[in-house]
């Protein structure tokens, strides 16, 4: 990857009201309070029937949409500025893109499950963080470009994520795109998405954010390639295979026992055992942005989604622990 | 009437580098051989066009355009700093043969899913070909999904359930893959003019694969693919291949128009003659 330049952190072009001066009595300090794996197949908010989304369902994936109710209660304590997200159906094909577009808002009709996901967005990015979060990228010396083009349709990973953490979309959001190439099963460079999260995480610190960030990535990804004619019937749904459960729970373990560098070292042999998504980024991209606390993750809940392996966790880096 | 049915197949790429306003090189012979495969395959009188493109990928099924009149605007993802990024669309749908070819993949035992939604985003590799090849839209097209997962076996039976319907309905139908070749993109923002595929080596697997093509010798290059697709990325394991020998889209040599890089990718045009 080329190795480019970088803008000043400038003030005065917000989009939305500045965070409070940090210190402040009422106001929480700033900084990540945390970062969750929140993964976005869109058959999850097919099935909590909100209304933005067209499709009508009776239910289904309860496990999961429980992980997100609680993950929902915890962020409502947590008190964020912003969202920020990294999806990887976002797919940027030239470095990594950062959506500064004030407020997107649109039909998100997705390709692969059109008859699931027909979602009418309208969202209010913090254009600040997101223009500082590309510059400190870039200063790290990573191909970057700046979303200013309002015609380009949010995906259905971004949404996903953004919805189930917060739908009433009441917060910013910031939306990172994920660098890689769709056409031959291409995986991100991990060691760039560690630098992207450094940047991430300075940008957040240089413009006094709190900030929650979404790390919008399944686990497991072999899948059904057919589909019952009621998508919902759970009765279908289990693990692709036995395989793909046992390396997703070794993950897990390894999750649930902390230290979060020793998570990352262990997403690449998950990557080739189980195809997992986690090859598009995202959760290496979490974990740098936190630093790599020697902490533990909470799983909220762990489930299938047409055979892929699907985790809500948290983290809350210590500083934060009190919240 | 069965030997009729087929007018002719071509291979062509669908990067909107091909519609830029200042093209590099490559980029300009590459539109010019897209534009010229498009009037040879019109001045055989199709009544539709059979087409795939390896930009609409799907997971699920193999997924078929019933919306009569796909338009709208697309806003590349990726390119949209360019004017080549944004691209205006107005398809035109042979809905009789997308039903009869979704029927046929049901019939041959693998899933059509049928697709018709408003503001469903249709592809760029799409949107690049049809423009270039029928640019007053005389031509309505029918349309499949390539399938991430679907083996080229899958992709050469989609291919053939395609050409089965054009039959039943007694269609003379153009065959047309979107794909690219080599897919190594140079993976920063440069100037047209720097354009050149990326790595030696995919260039040399490109004139490889492009070498049996010219020859007929499409068993060879079918053999070939895996390999291929390993050692040169190639876009989408130039599953394409398979997908129009299925549809008899590629039968006997090709005609190899123009071959050349799109930001460091490799592509081609290449038209079979009926």
């Amino acid at each position: 990857m080329a190795r480019v330049f970088q803008l000043p952190v400038t003030t005065g072009r917000t989009a939305i009201a500045a965070p409070a001066v940090v210190g402040s009595t009422d106001r929480p300090r700033p900084g990540i309070a945390a970062g969750y794996l929140a993964p976005h197949p869109p058959h999850l908010i097919y099935a909590e029937n909100p209304p933005q989304n067209e499709p009508r369902s009776t239910g289904g994936w309860e496990v999961l949409r429980w992980a997100y109710a609680e993950l929902r209660r915890r962020l409502t304590r947590l008190r964020p500025d912003v969202l920020v997200v990294h999806a990887p159906h976002w797919i940027t094909m030239v470095g990594h893109h950062v959506n500064c577009v004030p407020n997107p808002r649109g039909v998100s009709v997705e390709p692969i499950f059109p008859h699931l996901f027909r979602y009418h967005y309208n969202m209010t990015t913090d254009v600040e963080l997101a223009e500082t979060i590309a510059d400190c990228a870039a200063e790290a010396g990573l191909v970057t470009s700046k979303l200013r083009e309002p015609g380009v349709r949010v995906d259905y990973a971004t949404i996903g994520a953004l919805h189930l953490a917060n739908p009433s979309w009441d917060i910013p959001v910031v939306s990172l795109s994920a660098n890689n190439n769709p056409y031959f099963y291409a995986e991100a460079a991990l060691d760039e998405m560690e630098v992207l999260g450094a940047a991430t995480r300075r940008a957040i610190e240089t413009t006094g954010r709190r900030a929650v960030l979404l790390a919008s990535n399944s686990l497991s990804h072999l899948h059904w390639d057919v589909e019952a004619d009621l998508p919902e019937d759970m009765s279908r749904e289990h693990p692709f295979s036995h395989h793909q459960y046992q390396w997703d729970i070794r993950l897990l373990d390894l999750v649930r026992t902390g230290p979060t560098r020793a998570v990352a070292d262990f997403v690449p042999q998950h990557i080739a055992q189980t195809a997992s998504e986690t090859k598009a980024g995202s959760l290496t991209w979490l974990l740098a942005a936190l630093d790599w606390p020697a902490i533990p993750g909470d799983v909220l809940g762990y489930g299938t989604i047409i055979g892929t392996g699907n985790a809500v966790v948290e983290w809350v880096p210590e500083e934060f622990s009190d919240v | 009437m069965s030997e009729a049915t087929v007018v002719g197949g071509a291979l062509v790429p669908g990067m909107p580098h091909l519609l830029a306003a200042s093209p590099a090189p490559s980029w300009k012979r590459l539109a010019e051989a897209v534009l010229e495969v498009g009037s040879r395959l019109r001045a055989a009188n199709p009544d539709a066009v059979l087409l795939l493109s390896t930009q609409w990928f799907t997971v699920l099924g193999h997924q078929v355009q019933l919306d009569p009149n796909p338009r709208g605007q697309r806003t590349d993802e990726n390119w949209y700093a360019y004017d080549f990024g944004h691209l205006d669309y107005d398809l035109r749908t042979d809905t009789a043969l997308a039903e009869a070819w979704a029927a046929e993949i049901d019939t041959v035992g693998m899933q059509a899913r049928r697709t018709h939604y408003e503001h469903f985003p249709i592809d760029t590799g799409t949107v690049v070909a049809s423009r270039l090849l029928d640019p007053d839209r005389t031509l309505p097209m029918a349309q499949v999904s390539c399938n991430l997962y679907a083996d080229a076996d899958a992709l050469f039976r989609v291919g053939a359930a395609g050409v089965a319907a054009a039959r039943r309905l007694g269609r003379r139908i153009a065959v047309v893959g979107v794909s690219g070749l080599s897919s190594g993109l140079t993976p920063r923002w440069i100037s047209p003019k720097e354009d050149e595929i990326s790595d030696p080596a995919h260039e040399q697997w490109n004139s490889r694969l492009l070498g049996l093509l010219a020859a007929g010798d499409l068993a060879a290059a079918l053999d070939l693919r895996e390999a291929y697709s390993r050692a040169a990325a190639a876009d989408s394991q130039l599953r394409v291949l398979p997908w129009l020998v299925g549809a008899e889209g590629a039968v006997g040599p090709g005609e190899v128009l123009a071959s050349g890089p799109i930001w460091g990718t490799g592509a081609a045009v290449v038209h079979w003659p009926a």
